[in-house]
């Protein structure tokens, strides 16, 4: 399986990560038409920054993922082909125990729909996630495991 | 002569399934004979509020796609209850007279409503809200306008007040403590809530009991509380709390006076029984003692450890807390680990946002032990972990009520061995630290 390893000791703190991210999951996966006109998806990766230091974090597909054994409905599932943490948002109700479980805080609410469906899927339409191939200074590494 | 299975499991919930799935990662072959007393395959019972106030379908409420027994290997005997167990000769036996023997069994019996002897009550046609079965008496007593009554301010309780509402039933609840949710939340969330349910046309009454119990007929009738106030009702919900259902585990031998007692590999002192689940007194790692909490995350992580420990895999139960993740009327809370504390033995410090979000942290010392966000409840999870890790704060308590607490907060060796190794690697770490004390 894959993995996504943020380097904070390379990141510039740019946030393209997050803007490609969200650009990725849109519908129309065309940047203007994701900010302007359609609904705005929910970022999946957050960078966190606090003086000259930042990151970016998104969802680390734990092996023995608190939030799978957690999920209310089943919707939280580790896809045992590709290893990903997936969250079914026909299943999901939006009960938040993900959210209250997680200890990277990488799943967040999509208000709109009432789901937690904020959570890195690793761009399964592409073969390196958005966030890592658009990071300008190599700051988030994809590593196959 | 009595078939003989490697597993037997009791109960067909979020312990029992998750038993089988950690069975199955360990052992492929082993013949596994799970039983449910309820007529539906394994369904997510926390779910029956969603389905009531028509949020998600009855094909929504399935916790595993429909062919999970087949695909898991294992025979379920639906709609059967389990009557005897003998351990001594490792054999059940059911309500239908079967006899099967066995030589590892799971007690996942889960838990019962508790049901207060009220004056009358048993002459009322009444309501509990544990299971799908409840739902569906609820749905059908709600199809025209109904006045409903619930006992009880609980989780369940306020559920069954924000389904049955959303029926457009007129919904009074009646709480004996002070305050709506009084276990799970603390003072300020808990009037949070309140707010949003009075908004919602929900009536609540607190420090108040039902003295008497009136029937009229049809589950309906007419409610005296103890300052001698009235009301009439078209539909009573009991709603007070849940006990553990131990009576199999009993007759078989356990002291259960705390519920299921179990060691630190969900065994119990019974050889080749285990326990896991809603009836389980197990560790609570904030607490440092066994203790029931009865909740849906809580049971899975039991039924998971019960399983693997019963394929052979020891692994110990890395122990949990009490958490909680609700709704109500679009507010949502969670909280872990100690949100009330019981003494001035504790450093409380709290927020509340400009926005009306909430944010609380209760210490010990310089140990994080709960946590409480109503809101924006973005990233919580990052403070239940340190709850449940016994994460010293000290370096980092002037961040904790910050929406943007994170990562970037902790020390460097900390924030990279968290996010480079797995969750799995945390978890390892904890068992074998805990082995090690």
């Amino acid at each position: 399986m894959i993995r996504i390893v943020p380097r904070e000791e390379y990141c510039i703190g740019c946030r393209l990560c997050e803007i490609h991210c969200i650009v990725q999951h849109s519908r129309s996966k065309n940047i203007i038409k994701a900010f302007k006109s359609e609904r705005r998806p929910v970022k999946r990766v957050e960078v966190e920054e606090e003086g000259h230091v930042s990151f970016a974090l998104q969802c680390r597909h734990c092996d023995e993922a608190p939030c799978v054994t957690a999920c209310l409905s089943g919707a939280m599932q580790k896809d045992p082909r590709t290893g990903a943490v997936v969250n079914d948002p026909e299943r999901c109700v939006g009960c938040w125990t993900c959210i209250l479980v997680c200890p990277f805080g990488a799943v967040r609410r999509d208000e709109a729909e009432h789901k937690a469906v904020g959570k890195c899927d690793l761009c399964p339409d592409l073969e390196v996630p958005a966030c890592v191939a658009n990071c300008p200074n190599e700051a988030l590494l994809m590593v196959e495991e | 002569m009595a078939a003989t299975y490697d597993y037997a499991i009791v109960g067909n919930s979020a312990a029992a399934i998750n038993a089988c799935e950690a069975i199955r990662g360990v052992d492929r072959e082993g013949s596994i004979i799970l039983f449910g007393e309820e007529k539906y395959r394994c369904y997510s019972r926390p779910l029956i509020s969603y389905l009531v106030a028509g949020q998600i379908e009855s094909r929504g409420m399935y916790y595993r796609p429909s062919g999970f027994y087949r695909s898991m290997g294992v025979e379920f005997r639906k709609g059967t209850r389990v009557e005897e167990v003998h351990a001594a000769r490792k054999t059940l036996t059911t309500d239908g007279k079967e006899k099967v023997k066995w030589r590892r069994l799971l007690l996942a019996t889960g838990f019962k409503p508790f049901i207060p002897p009220v004056p009358g009550l048993e002459e009322i046609d009444y309501l509990t809200f544990v299971s799908w079965d409840d739902a569906r008496r609820m749905l059908a007593r709600t199809a025209r306008p109904a006045r409903v009554l619930i006992v009880g301010a609980g989780l369940i309780g306020m559920k069954a007040a924000e389904a049955a509402r959303a029926r457009g039933a007129a919904v009074t609840v009646v709480e004996k403590m002070e305050r709506v949710l009084p276990q799970a939340l603390d003072a300020e969330a808990s009037r949070m809530v309140w707010e949003r349910c009075r908004e919602a046309g929900i009536d609540i009454v607190t420090g108040q009991g039902v003295a008497e119990l009136e029937s009229r007929g049809n589950g309906k009738g007419r409610a005296v509380l103890e300052d001698g106030g009235e009301m009439d009702f078209d539909l009573l919900v009991m709603a007070v709390g849940v006990r553990p259902r131990v009576e199999l585990a009993e007759g078989a031998g356990l002291d259960c006076s705390r519920g299921i007692e179990v060691d630190g590999h969900q065994r119990t002192s019974l050889e080749g029984v285990y326990a896991a689940g809603d009836a389980v007194n197990a560790m609570d790692v904030v607490l440092g003692r066994p203790s029931i909490n009865a909740l849906w995350p809580v049971a899975a992580l039991q039924g998971k450890y019960a399983g693997l420990n019963m394929a052979g895999k020891e692994v110990p139960y890395p122990g949990c807390n009490s958490m909680n993740a609700v709704e109500f009327f679009g507010l949502p809370v969670l909280s872990a680990g100690i949100v009330n504390p019981p003494d001035d033995g504790y450093e409380v410090i709290s927020r509340r946002s400009d926005a009306g979000d909430y944010r609380k942290v209760v210490l010990r010392g310089e140990v994080l032990v709960g946590m409480l966000v109503a809101g924006r409840i973005e990233r919580a999870g990052i403070l239940t972990s340190l709850i449940q890790e016994r994460a010293n704060v000290r370096r980092v308590k002037n961040f904790l009520l910050e929406e943007a607490f994170g990562h970037i907060h902790l020390p460097r060796s900390v924030r990279q061995e968290r996010i480079t190794e797995t969750a799995a690697g945390i978890m390892k770490a904890e068992a074998a630290r805990d082995k090690g004390v």
